[in-house]
């Protein structure tokens, strides 16, 4: 029989490129099959109407809409669909996936994170579970991962700190904003011990790819310069150099066929005009972001899979997973500083870069002993000046405010003073209320059953995350903050999504195996965040770069 | 390149809007003083003179008023702005319609309570009925938009229309990020060719 391609891979992001690079590199075909557009360098632009404020990266909720399923307050699950309520899901549809608009916080999971349970032990109502790898396993991939999308930042020592095969980075620090030092010492005080970030962002140019230029405005924004590690720029663009990767953009995947005996043939597509495509390959990969990889399978019913693709006992789209936690800000009012200090705060362009991890893992008899924490992140206000000023049109009552009471809010809002904040990422724990399944009526624009998502959370999240809170608030609490404000809530953060065909050794409670290659289709694998059983402390897309290389290489183990 | 406002090409609309649009070069206050004596002197765009968007005019200038403390909604050119976002082929036709009607229910309310046109209004009347529309779910909405598009006339890319030379961020010291966008990378020309076509047709 013959095929097309040796490998087709569906989504252009950070679970699909590590794949199309590896294997064009070995000298397989590969086809990438990418339902937005291929921007590149030169179409990205600081315009924050592009970026954030209209439906360029991503498609139009009345086109593609997804049901959400929340909890009322009598106590039901009810849907609405996202087209209704505004309320989006989408995180950035083009070639390079949503890693074009990351802001590319970059952590690795810590060897606990791969053994939750047996290491933390059960909690009732949540399915935890241990990897079938560990993080020995995966390390010599966090390392690849450094070079081959480009990490910056520098080792230091710390209680917590996961162990590494290399001495440090292969990129030094990105710039720092001058209240990076205030952070450290606010925190050395309070007896923390504050971590830079590492970043996905070239701090010196590589190949192609620019430096980065200090702009001020990363996260949400495509890169011009090249300097952030998107699947597109680091990994997408060298494969298709070598002659051997086909990226199709505006290709959206809606099924894929398999034979009798349940092997995966083909990929179907409506190409750009709205026609039906067809791809055919020996080895397909699926990478589309948690929630639409498991619609895909769940879509993709054939003669051996009656209920969705690798969906034998009813595990796709299960035990799907956020990032827990929450954020807190503080003011730093420039009345009443020296004008240096007002000056140095204002810079606009270089990066905080400060975590801290010191509750990474909680011993406190409030938890019963030891239980697994998260990680704290501190970053400027997003200085997208419409978003911004948009937060003052209503009053407290309300009321909508125009005319000189309008004015001055703006001008207070703008020049009175610097805005830090943090954000703190917990483990979401895998639950029965947290899945994906296909809507019996909703249908996107070219009439499929669109992706319905229950996104119930498990109340120790909230308890892990006020937990670290109470901590992370002291840190602007000494540096003198005021209006100090924080939250932390059970609605998940839409940008952070992984789980729904988690990786296991028993075929009944996982959907993929040790090498996520599902356990019931011999020739499909799944590189995107869908495999992870449980999700981390940190945000997870350095986990899935690295997870990706992993599985690509098993990829070019096989005898094709 | 579809065709905006009626027949004119973009480029002929953009160099058309840039005549207007040469007042407000940057502010501080005197500058504005000048600028705002020097447009008077060119010649508006003909969907200016309709009464609808004449109406619209008077209340962006209501909620967003000139003065020497701030730029109004004539230094940002929000009114250029409105009708390049409303008219735009890539975006929301619902926002259209929704802000052409309001300015007839506005306009039916300010006959019903004082006999007179919206524009003809002193600042005080206009107030008084802009809160009383506020009081309806629709009305509410529809300023709510309004502002919402006066606020991105204030501070979105100088290339959309509004904002001439950054008056808004001078006013509000705030730094934009670079590179900023050319004319033919505006977000609506970088928008999916397919819901392009999709709206057009």
């Amino acid at each position: 029989m013959t095929h097309d391609y040796d490998i087709c891979i569906v989504g252009s992001g950070a679970g699909g490129s590590p794949v199309a690079l590896t294997l064009a590199e070995a000298g397989y075909s590969v086809v990438v099959l990418e339902k937005g557009p291929w921007l590149k360098e030169q179409d990205f632009f600081k315009d924050e109407l592009a970026c954030c404020r209209r439906s360029v990266y991503t498609p139009e909720l009345a086109d593609e809409p997804q049901v959400i399923e929340d909890l009322d307050s009598t106590g039901d699950w009810v849907g609405e669909a996202t087209s209704d309520s505004g309320w989006d899901f989408w995180n950035g549809n083009c070639v390079g996936g949503s890693s074009n608009f990351m802001s590319g916080f970059f952590y690795r999971l810590k060897p606990g994170d791969f053994r939750l349970l047996s290491e933390f032990g059960p909690i009732e109502g949540a399915n935890i579970a241990d990897w079938p790898i560990s993080y020995d396993d995966l390390e010599p991939y966090y390392t690849r991962v450094e070079t081959e999308v480009g990490i910056s930042g520098a080792v230091a020592d710390h209680p917590l700190a996961e162990p590494r095969s290399t001495p440090d980075f292969p990129y030094p620090p990105t710039r720092e904003h001058p209240v990076s030092r205030q952070i450290d010492t606010a925190c050395r005080k309070l007896g923390y011990h504050p971590l830079r970030t590492p970043r996905a962002i070239l701090s010196e140019a590589k190949g192609q790819r620019r430096s980065c230029e200090y702009s001020g405005y990363c996260g949400s924004y495509g890169c011009s310069s090249g300097a952030k590690g998107s699947a597109r720029a680091a990994l997408l663009d060298r494969a298709v150099a070598t002659g051997r990767c086909e990226i199709r953009a505006h290709a959206k995947v809606y099924k894929l066929a398999s034979d009798a005996k349940g092997k995966v043939i083909a990929a179907e597509y409506f190409d750009v005009e709205g026609k039906v495509q067809k791809v055919t390959a020996k080895i397909f990969v699926v990478a589309c972001q948690a929630i639409e990889t498991s619609r895909l399978l769940l879509s993709s019913t054939g003669p051996n899979h009656p209920d969705g693709l690798a969906n034998r006992y009813g595990q796709v789209g299960r035990n799907l997973l956020f990032s827990a936690g929450g954020s807190g800000a503080g003011d730093f009012v420039y009345a009443g500083m020296s004008d240096q200090d007002a000056e140095a705060l204002k810079t606009r362009g270089p990066f905080v870069n400060r975590g801290l991890q010191d509750w990474y893992t909680i011993d406190d008899k409030i938890f019963g002993g030891r239980a697994k924490g998260g990680t704290v992140d501190f970053l400027l206000r997003h200085p997208n000046p419409i978003g911004k000023a948009m937060s003052v049109k209503w009053d407290d009552d309300d009321r909508l405010v125009w005319g000189r009471p309008l004015q001055k809010r703006l001008k207070s809002l703008f020049t009175d003073a610097q805005y830090l904040r943090y954000e703190i990422f917990c483990d979401w724990l895998p639950t029965d209320n947290c899945f994906v399944s296909l809507d019996a009526s909703i249908r996107d624009k070219w009439q499929t059953p669109v992706a319905k998502v229950r996104i119930g959370y498990h109340e120790h999240d909230l308890k892990v995350g006020r937990y670290i809170n109470a901590h992370a608030v002291k840190v602007l609490e000494k540096m003198g903050a005021k209006n100090i404000r924080s939250s932390i809530s059970g609605s998940p953060p839409q940008n952070l999504v992984t789980g729904g065909c988690r990786f296991g050794k028993d075929p009944e409670t996982s959907v993929l195996d040790r090498d996520c290659r599902a356990h019931d289709v011999e020739n499909l694998y799944i590189t995107d965040g869908s495999f992870m059983p449980t999700g981390g402390s940190v945000p997870c897309t350095w986990t899935i770069y690295a997870n990706a290389f992993r599985v690509a290489d098993v990829i070019k183990s096989v005898n094709l | 390149m579809t065709d905006l406002a009626g027949g004119i090409s973009r480029r002929e609309f953009l160099n058309r809007l840039a005549l207007l649009s040469s007042l407000a070069a940057c502010y501080p206050a005197a500058i504005l003083a000048q600028s705002r004596l020097e447009a008077k002197a060119h010649k508006q765009p003909d969907w200016l003179n309709q009464d609808t968007w004449k109406t619209l005019v008077k209340v962006q200038e209501h909620l967003f008023p000139a003065s020497t403390y701030a730029p109004g909604a004539i230094d940002i050119q929000a009114i250029v702005y409105l009708h390049n976002t409303i008219e735009n082929p890539a975006a929301d036709g619902e926002d259209r319609e929704f802000v052409l009607n309001g300015v007839g229910w506005l306009n039916d309310l300010a006959q019903d309570k004082t006999r007179q046109p919206f524009v003809a209004l002193g600042e005080q009347q206009r107030e008084t009925l802009l809160r009383q529309i506020e009081e309806s779910r629709a009305g509410r909405n529809w300023l709510s938009l309004l502002l919402t598009y006066l606020l991105e006339a204030l501070l979105a890319d100088p290339v959309y229309g509004g904002n001439p030379d950054g008056v808004g961020w001078k006013w509000l010291e705030h730094q934009p990020g670079y590179p900023t966008p050319p004319e033919d990378k505006s977000w609506y020309r970088l928008a999916s060719p397919v819901r392009f076509q999709h709206k057009a047709t």
